[in-house]
């Protein structure tokens, strides 16, 4: 018999798997755990328990702010996205024009370019043509890598849709606003929902952009953070992304409730 | 001129969505004449820049100053793409990208007409950045080390070479990755082992002698984290910072300036050309005496006002300026990058 007999195998697998989670994972629980040390710095296991640093969260002013504008950018961000997205993706998909899919690959693009230089670029460009430094330009720059997620997911979606669908709503005498409502709508929503998501994700956690557009009223999380560490040695941040986890756990169970995660997978 | 704020913004939603593609000309809100932005680093930094600058500031011109945080080459590259209306009134810099915007012409020259407390201000310290700005705070890059581990520490960096290179210790120093590796390092090293900044070939040796026992560091937090956790004994580090970490509670760190002198790394201020008036009368705070004693207080790093007398917790820990070794900044900018060139090939890490 084969020493890669089928059980040998599995159990190698099943190792693999266990393996990497520990590896993807246990960063993260070193984080949680320094996150509710009672020492004044970082360090590995900890000597004692405290949550002095989760309520340094709320002592410190501009972490509550920068949270409010993340949160609001991302929001924005995220709208917009699917405001300019949808629309495209429901002409560009199905389009058998030559230019459509240079047009959809244009859309996508901001994908394969490294952040730094979008925010970078897009500083210069919006300061030349007057927005400047200011949440407009927050906004309009996270959009602009934001929808290539809504894109992706909508267009994957609608793609795969056959067409009677809507030929047969249009052919019951529906106008083509209440196609898109009644038929259209309902059936690429995973996609929208699971590009909105990732849409927000992107937007949230996006330092390279941001960095270029802070001002004392337009600083984000992430922006923040990064100025924090740089000088602060103590375990708020630790506190500060243990309380982000708990947050995007807790979005990602209302998500399922309402709305159910596995319906999302389907998109794209 | 078109005014927008973010709760505005929200409240249009797609409206305002349908506007931005229509090319609405929205614009920045500009800062009021009786109103500034300045800037400072995040956390303890800007709870001082508010306590001992900002206040003073507000109380003394009835102005007020709004405080954006970040880092210096945000607020340069912020400055450069709108030269004409900068969105900062006050740049805090490192002395590198300093010497870049006075390069670059986009930063006032600061003179005592100005600034009436830049005459207590060491001269040296404003023309090291072409007196188109000036130093108002340092740190100095030295041995720092595991004090219940380390109970003789080399005094020099020759000796710190010698017994890293024996075994002895294995040493935490910065990698190339963080910006000032190439002064507090590279240059200091060189310096003290008999080179200078067109021979660099004594620091590349020592590397090389060395190599076995060392590990680096991209972060500070890095460092720290060598230290606590036994992966190093010693290391190449600030005196304020190994300083803020034994306030902290790391009462096992201690900090030694290297017989030959440490590198001086220090912070700027510059004004940016076209920034409102006003930040002269803000500078002239962070130049003040009084103001600069409160700051090294919270900070534990040196300030540069002749008048600024430390207290006797303070005075042990702070290594006057002239005890260091002046980085020539401008002649290491026109050598950095072969530098690090030859870091990638030689060192690698």
């Amino acid at each position: 018999m084969s020493v890669f007999s089928r059980d040998w195998i599995n159990t190698a697998l099943a190792a693999f798997v266990v393996l990497f989670f520990v590896f993807m994972l246990a960063p993260i629980l070193v984080v949680i755990v320094v996150s509710f040390t009672s020492a004044g710095y970082v360090a590995f296991p900890i000597p004692g328990w405290s949550l002095k640093w989760f309520a340094n969260i709320f002592a410190y002013r501009p972490f509550i702010d920068a949270m409010i504008v993340s949160i609001e950018v991302a929001v924005g961000a995220t709208v917009l996205s699917c405001l300019v997205g949808v629309p495209a993706c429901l002409y560009l998909a199905r389009s058998r024009a030559a230019w459509a899919n240079t047009v959809m690959t244009f859309l996508l693009s901001p994908l394969s370019m490294p952040m730094i230089v979008i925010g970078f670029a897009s500083l210069f460009f919006l300061s030349r043509i007057g927005i400047g430094i200011s949440f407009t330009a927050l906004i309009v720059t996270h959009m602009v890598v934001c929808l290539p997620y809504v894109i992706r997911t909508v267009a994957g979606v609608y793609a795969g849709l056959p067409t009677s669908y809507e030929e047969s709503a249009a052919i019951l005498g529906a106008n083509p606003a209440r196609v898109f409502w009644h038929v259209t709508l309902p059936l690429i929503r995973p996609g929208i929902i699971a590009g909105s998501l990732f849409s927000f994700l992107t937007s949230f956690d996006n330092l390279p952009i941001s960095y270029f557009f802070a001002s004392a009223s337009t600083n984000t999380l992430p922006v923040v953070m990064l100025s924090y560490l740089e000088h602060q040695f103590d375990p708020t941040i630790a506190a500060l992304s243990t309380l982000q986890l708990l947050m995007a756990i807790i979005a990602l169970l209302v998500v399922d409730r309402i709305y159910g995660i596995d319906k999302m997978t389907v998109a794209g | 001129m078109t005014t927008i704020k973010r709760r505005t913004f929200l409240s249009g939603g797609a409206a305002l969505g349908a506007g931005l593609m229509a090319g609405l000309p929205l614009h920045a809100a500009r800062a009021q004449a009786r109103e500034i932005t300045v800037t400072a680093f995040g956390g303890v930094w800007e709870e001082a820049v508010r306590t001992c600058f900002v206040a003073p500031f507000e109380a003394r011109t009835g102005a007020k100053a709004s405080v954006s945080l970040g880092g210096p080459p945000q607020w340069l590259a912020q400055v450069e793409a709108a030269p004409d209306n900068p969105p900062v009134d006050v740049l805090i810099m490192t002395p590198d990208l300093a010497l870049t915007a006075a390069k670059a012409g986009l930063v006032d020259d600061f003179t005592v007409d100005k600034l009436p407390n830049l005459a207590k201000i060491p001269q040296e310290l404003t023309d090291s950045v072409l007196a188109k700005g000036t130093l108002f705070d340092y740190g100095v890059g030295g041995i720092s080390f595991n004090k219940d581990r380390v109970k003789n520490p080399p005094k020099s960096f020759a000796e710190f070479v010698d017994r890293v290179a024996d075994g002895e210790f294995i040493a935490s120093v910065p990698s190339i990755s963080y910006a000032v590796t190439p002064i507090m390092l590279i240059w200091a090293m060189a310096q003290a082992l008999g080179g200078s900044v067109n021979d660099v070939d004594p620091f590349f040796k020592a590397m090389d002698r060395m190599k076995d026992n060392l590990v680096f560091w991209s972060s500070p937090n890095d460092f720290f984290n060598h230290l606590s956790s036994g992966e190093a004994e010693l290391g190449i580090y600030f005196d304020g910072r190994t300083w803020n970490h034994y306030d902290s509670g790391a009462t096992w760190i201690d900090f030694l300036n290297p017989q030959e002198g440490g590198a001086l790394n220090g912070v700027a201020v510059q004004k940016p050309k076209n920034a409102n008036p006003l930040a002269w009368d803000y500078i002239n705070e962070v130049l003040d005496a009084d103001n600069q004693t409160r700051f090294a207080e919270i900070m534990n790093y040196g300030v540069t006002n002749t008048d600024v007398v430390y207290s006797e917790r303070l005075k042990p820990r702070i290594t006057p300026w002239q005890e260091t070794r002046f980085p020539p900044y401008e002649e290491i900018a026109a050598v950095r990058n072969e530098w690090v060139d030859r870091w990638n090939r030689e060192i690698g890490r």
